[in-house]
């Protein structure tokens, strides 16, 4: 990277760029104002406004400056820096000038976005004059570089998990499957045919799970779990522990079948695809990776004791229940039958776990309420529907619905033929949820009852034999991993991306990403996308061989360094370490900073007693004289 | 003889899909080409005023990558471009005959000052923005677009030879012609998008012909800062109005319109839409006739239940009549499921049809690719890998692939693009071996 | 540029002009006729700011036409939005 020498040396002549953001800033902020006042700060030579700063024509405003030698600092007020200091970091390096000799003023989400009139024009001077006097004193920087490792961890072998892992290893990328169960396959395994192409779900499963288990660039490990994690993107460090299946609910029949070597290669109906012998004793390792890739998945909704009478009555049944009864059922009768029983009507319930409204639906223990939409519910339910009807044709369906979203490519084809092979639909509003009683009388066990909007509020009774709940997704508890790596979550509990279109499968942890339905409700075939895309990402950081960190980390001035330690005590990431250095022909000890773990949290600063270690691109003469700035303005 | 050129990828249609495809491929250091039958890059997300579900600006989000795109050195943009024909002739080789549409502006020496479009005599009506202003025959596309290069509409240019006289770079050429020139590739993406259907395809909602009934992707544009009004009034007369309607699946699940698909993102954006009307006009009524609210994506439904708390109205029932009214209304006509289902009749200032999506290229006659029943391109393995299509070494994305929000579209673009880079590695190793 | 040459693009505009004659006529008529529904926006508006509504009575031109060219207008600076009247607002000349 060149650092031109001229640029720290010379007088600084700042460059500032206020951005209109068609008017979501100057709608509230008079920029032009602001401009002119900026104009007035002595070492400011260009003050200009943008409709649009991030804008080709805008960023070339900046370039123009740069290359004709006006400028040699560049201040940039606009939106959340979040969103563009890499685009204008960007048009500065394409312009042959240190990128770190920036700085960003956000007067759009701290200032027009909250504040109107002349406050908001003040304060956006006053913002901006802060962002002029750090500028001021900034040095040229380079971005760290450190070598990045070409092997990738997976964790989870759904879907998500198998897809990642099949394009990361066709990329030349060493991959590390990460399973906890025994099998493979993940939720995709509890269902039989899918929507919307009425593939086996077995099938597809089998098919990515086998090429895994054949690709000599993929290692397997099941029954395993993360227990230790350290390090930084390009150089991770995983402990992954590996240990016999313990005793979980599934215990029976997995021990059946992992005792089995015959099954090994298989794909097992409503268990999984088993890619290998279990474990037989605990084994802990660790592996240096340089990408994470997050494929954790989600857990069906367990309706709540009582709820639409699950529990109470054997008669009320989940969908993913079903699913598996429906796989078994024999297609030759006229009605469907379940538990020896003639089923001669059955209800169908949406949104069971999904879209719970505060003060209308009861959050669960923890005081957590699923106000997502579940999106796969919806299809699959018709589809069971629908089943139930072309092959059972004297069962009788009603289907009690919030709002159909058979949305995607081929889905609306099952709203149709459930509805042309008369299943019964009925219309609820939240507030006003079916209702499951026990029927008291006559021979059918259970009655619902619903205020049916379709009917324009009529009372809808109807007895039925079974009811079949659309539970929604829940994210896998996941918690101890979110606890050890620090990885954001989103109020709906979903691993949260940095930002839905910009970086929608990255988290903000860099090297760690994202990949199916531990980040939102998916169907296969968007988890699967999701999943390539995580690969794509994790293809392009590896690449290159190293990856490029922000150089905004503490730096030791060791001449005023005398080794007390003190910062080596307070860092949260043991990034900071005492080292023995000879000075004047003397063996002392001075602080020494990894960059590549070190945070720039800046707790280091503030606790040095000699003032010898400060952050680069934030050091507190550049706070001091931003602060000078604001208590002028 | 025609220009050849040699990529690793040819991406076709510069919208979000294409460009994000294009970003993923060259970040893996691939050479890639996109052409783009517009303009200017970007497609119908560079047009939208602000994005569900975290409305931000969609210049905002566009503009990054779009920059990004076009910066990228191993990324080369061929805007105003349209794709005559796509083979493949083997494996390694997909062969595409591109068409550049004259400008009648030289891109190399024209500097975007805009001198011309101030000179021109001619106002035209401006599709960028629903027609709702004008512009001159030679002009920009619009303040965001790229490259910022002018266009001279020729159907509209009275050859008074003012814009070349005004030309500081001597950019402008009257004379220029379309030409043809050859792309050479390993693989191919296709993000040729979509398009609405059209305004006047239902008869009894008489599109086209009722004033102050607009399209969705037209309030888009007022609803833009830099729209044709840069505020929200009636287009029949400047009036702010006081309410204003979006009547849901005007172009979708219809069977007699051939669109029996939900095109998947009119729920959303009309939501999105009625909130930020609510912002720019908080004394207007806004209401929302539907037959089911599809909110199903990440934060959907809490956006759809925030609009409600707003104070937007659902009002579930299809429209079955539009007409005009006294002073320029809107009246709909529908039966109210919610109330006793009787037929009701109501007035509104504007009203937006919520029109449906359907592809925006047919690869009949250009390229071997198969359509799906639904006309959009077909994915072979719709479950495991969607973006393949049963034309080898070719990709799709985007809602060139079935209509599809943008979130969804990005990352089916990921997708494409780690598909193609696989391709690529394999042929690669069958070359090694 | 040599005179010979310029001499050369004048001949071949003439030609280019004689091909294209018929949309030239089209697009000249165009002209003619927008000047001139600007001219009488414009002048409407000479005696102070008004509405659609009101340049509508004025010019007696449809109004969702008024409202095209009083867009384009502002958007080319000749034209401001002034004040609000009761659901309308009004539209003044610049320099005027
Ligand atoms: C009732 C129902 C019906 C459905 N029907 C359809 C349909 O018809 N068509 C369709 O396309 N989609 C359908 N889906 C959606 C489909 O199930 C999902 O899209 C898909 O299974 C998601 O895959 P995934 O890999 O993201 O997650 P999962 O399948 O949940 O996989 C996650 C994997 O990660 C493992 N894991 C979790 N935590 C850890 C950890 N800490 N360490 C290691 N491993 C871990 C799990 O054991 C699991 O194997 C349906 C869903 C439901 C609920
Ligand atoms: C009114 C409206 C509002 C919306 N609001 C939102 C929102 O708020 N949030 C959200 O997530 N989504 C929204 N969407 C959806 C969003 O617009 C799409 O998801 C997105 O634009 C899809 O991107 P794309 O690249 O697939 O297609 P497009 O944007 O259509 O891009 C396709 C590109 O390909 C070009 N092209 C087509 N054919 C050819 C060819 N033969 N040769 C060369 N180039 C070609 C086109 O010119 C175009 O530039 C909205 C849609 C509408 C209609
Ligand atoms: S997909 Fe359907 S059933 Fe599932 S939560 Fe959404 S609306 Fe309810």
């Amino acid at each position: 990277m060149s650092s031109n020498k001229k640029e720290s040396t010379s007088e600084p002549r700042v460059g500032v760029y206020i951005c209109h953001c068609g008017g979501n800033i100057s709608d509230h902020v008079d920029v032009e104002q602001v401009a002119e006042n900026i104009r007035k700060i002595p070492g400011v030579v260009v003050s200009h406004t943008n409709t649009f700063m991030c804008s080709d024509p805008g960023q070339e405003l900046i370039q123009e400056d740069i290359k004709s030698g006006k400028i040699n600092r560049v201040v940039v007020a606009s939106c959340a820096p979040s969103l563009h200091e890499l685009t204008f970091r960007n048009a500065i390096k394409r312009a042959d000038m240190n990128p770190y000799l920036y700085d960003h003023a956000n007067i759009r989400e701290q200032d027009s976005w909250v504040h109107h009139g002349d406050p908001a024009t003040a304060k956006a001077t006053t913002l901006v004059a802060a962002a002029v006097a750090k500028t001021k004193r900034l040095e040229p920087l380079d971005p760290i570089r450190v070598d990045a490792r070409n092997h990738v961890i997976v964790i989870g072998g759904g879907m998500a998990g198998l897809r990642a892992a099949l394009d990361l290893s066709s990329r030349g990328i060493a991959v590390s499957l990460i399973e906890k169960s025994p099998f493979l396959g993940g939720q995709a395994a509890n269902l039989d045919k899918l929507v919307p192409t009425e593939a086996s779900a077995g099938d597809l499963i089998k098919q990515l799970a086998q090429a895994a288990v054949e690709d000599p660039n993929i290692q397997i490990s099941t029954c395993s779990q993360i227990v230790g994690f350290e390090g930084y993107v390009g150089n991770f460090k995983v402990t992954v522990q590996t240990h016999p299946p313990d005793a979980d609910t599934r215990r029976q029949i997995i021990r059946g079948i992992t005792s089995d070597k015959s099954q090994v290669g298989k794909m097992i109906p409503f268990v999984g695809y088993f890619p290998s012998a279990v474990p037989t004793s605990e084994q802990t390792r660790i592996i240096d990776t340089g990408v994470i890739v997050f494929a954790t998945g989600f857990k069906t909704y367990t309706p709540r004791q009582g709820e639409f009478g699950f529990g109470d009555f054997p008669e009320v049944i989940t969908l993913p229940m079903f699913i598996r009864h429906m796989a078994q059922a024999a297609a030759n009768d006229k009605h469907l039958s379940f538990n020896g029983k003639k089923i001669r009507r059955v209800a169908m319930i949406h949104c069971v776990g999904s879209r719970q409204i505060p003060g209308i639906h009861e959050a669960d223990e923890n005081d957590y309420m699923n106000e997502y939409c579940s999106r796969t519910c919806c299809s699959a339910t018709l589809r069971a529907a629908m089943e139930i009807r072309e092959n059972f044709p004297k069962t009788q369906v009603l289907d009690f619905y919030r709002d159909i979203r058979t949305y995607g490519r081929g889905q609306e084809d099952y709203y149709d033929r459930a509805s042309e092979s008369n299943v019964l639909f009925f219309r609820y509003e939240p507030e006003d949820s079916p209702l499951v009683e026990k029927n008291s009388s006559g021979d059918f066990p259970l009655k619902i009852s619903v205020k049916d909007t379709l009917t324009f509020g009529e009372e809808i009774e109807a007895d039925v034999d079974l009811i079949i709940l659309s539970v929604g997704m829940e994210p896998n508890p996941i918690t101890g991993l979110v606890d050890m790596m620090k990885l954001p979550v989103g109020s709906d509990r979903f691993l949260q991306e940095v930002h839905p279109k910009l970086r929608p499968v990255e988290l903000a942890n860099t090297g760690i990403l994202l990949a199916g339905t531990c980040q939102a409700p998916m169907d296969i075939s968007e988890t699967c996308n999701a999943a390539q895309a995580a690969a794509v990402k994790a293809s392009a950081l590896l690449g290159k061989g190293y990856v490029e960190l922000d150089p905004f980390v503490a730096g030791v001035d060791l001449a005023a360094c005398s080794g007390t330690g003190a910062c080596v005590d307070v860092c949260p990431v043991d990034a900071v370490k005492l080292k023995p250095v000879k000075i004047n022909g003397e063996e002392v000890e001075r602080a020494e900073v990894n960059p590549a773990i070190c945070t720039g949290c800046g707790v280091c600063v503030a606790e040095c007693p000699h003032n010898a270690i400060d952050v680069k691109g934030w050091t507190l003469k550049q706070y001091e004289d931003m602060v000078d700035a604001i208590v002028a303005a | 003889m025609s220009r050849e050129l040699h990529f690793d990828t040819l991406v076709v249609g510069g919208g979000i899909a294409g460009l994000q495809t294009a970003l993923d491929l060259a970040d893996q250091n691939y050479q890639v080409a996109v052409i783009e039958k517009d303009a200017t890059i970007g497609g119908k997300m560079i047009r939208l005023s602000k994005v569900f579900p975290t409305l931000d600006c969609a210049s905002c989000i566009t503009t990054p990558k779009m920059a990004a795109s076009a910066h990228h050195e191993n990324i080369t943009l061929f805007t105003y471009c349209n794709l005559k024909s796509l083979d493949r002739d083997s494996p390694e080789s997909v062969t595409a005959t591109v068409t550049q549409k004259p400008r009648y502006v030289d891109p190399d020496k024209c500097i975007g000052c805009r001198q011309c479009e101030y000179g021109c005599p001619v106002y035209v009506p401006d599709e960028e923005q629903g027609n709702f202003n004008l512009r001159k025959a030679v002009h920009i596309p619009f303040s965001n677009a790229i490259p910022q290069i002018a266009v001279l509409d020729m159907e509209n240019c009275s050859l008074c030879g003012k814009c070349a006289r005004v030309c500081p770079t001597d950019a402008i050429d009257y004379f220029e012609q379309p030409e043809d020139f050859i792309i050479h590739a390993k693989t191919a993406v296709l993000a040729t998008g979509f398009e609405l259907t059209p305004i006047d395809q239902k008869p009894e909602y008489n599109g086209g012909k009722v004033q102050n009934l607009i399209t969705s992707m037209e309030m888009e544009r007022l609803l833009a800062p830099h729209g044709p009004y840069m505020r929200v009034i009636r287009p029949s007369d400047g009036k702010e109005p006081d309410s204003i309607a979006y009547v849901q699946c005007a172009g979708s699940r219809d069977k007699t319109l051939n669109v029996p698909y939900c095109s998947r993102v009119c729920c959303m954006y009309a939501i999105k839409q009625a909130m930020l009307l609510s912002g720019a006009l908080p004394l207007a009524d806004i209401t929302i006739y539907y037959m089911d609210i599809r909110a199903f994506g990440k934060g959907y439904e809490q956006f759809y239940q925030n609009a409600k708390a707003m104070g937007i109205e659902f009002v579930k029932g299809k429209i079955a009549k539009i007409e005009q009214a006294d002073n320029q209304y809107v009246s709909l006509r529908y039966e109210a499921q919610e109330d006793g289902g009787r037929v009701v009749e109501r007035e509104h200032d504007l009203v937006v049809l919520s029109l449906g999506m359907v592809p925006g290229w047919t690869p009949q006659g250009v390229c071997q690719v198969s359509c799906d029943t639904d006309r959009f391109i077909k994915s072979s393995m719709p479950q495991i890998a969607p973006t393949v299509t049963d034309m080898e070494g070719v990709f799709v994305a985007g809602v060139a692939a079935g209509p599809k929000d943008i979130v969804d579209t990005i990352a089916e673009a990921g997708a494409a693009a780690m598909e193609a880079s696989k391709y690529m590695t394999a042929l690669g190793k069958q070359k090694a071996a | 540029m040599s005179d010979k040459k310029k001499q050369a693009d004048k001949e071949a505009m003439k030609i280019l002009r004689q091909q294209r004659k018929q949309s030239i006529d089209r697009v000249r008529g165009a002209i003619k006729s927008q000047n001139k529904d600007i001219k009488s926006i414009k002048d409407a508006l000479k005696d102070g700011g008004k509405t659609v509504p009101e340049i509508t009575a004025a010019t007696k031109m449809p109004s969702s036409r008024v409202m095209v060219f009083v867009a384009t207008l502002k958007k080319y600076g000749m034209v401001a939005e002034g004040p609000k009247d009761g659901d309308y607002f009004k539209y003044e000349l610049i320099d005027a």
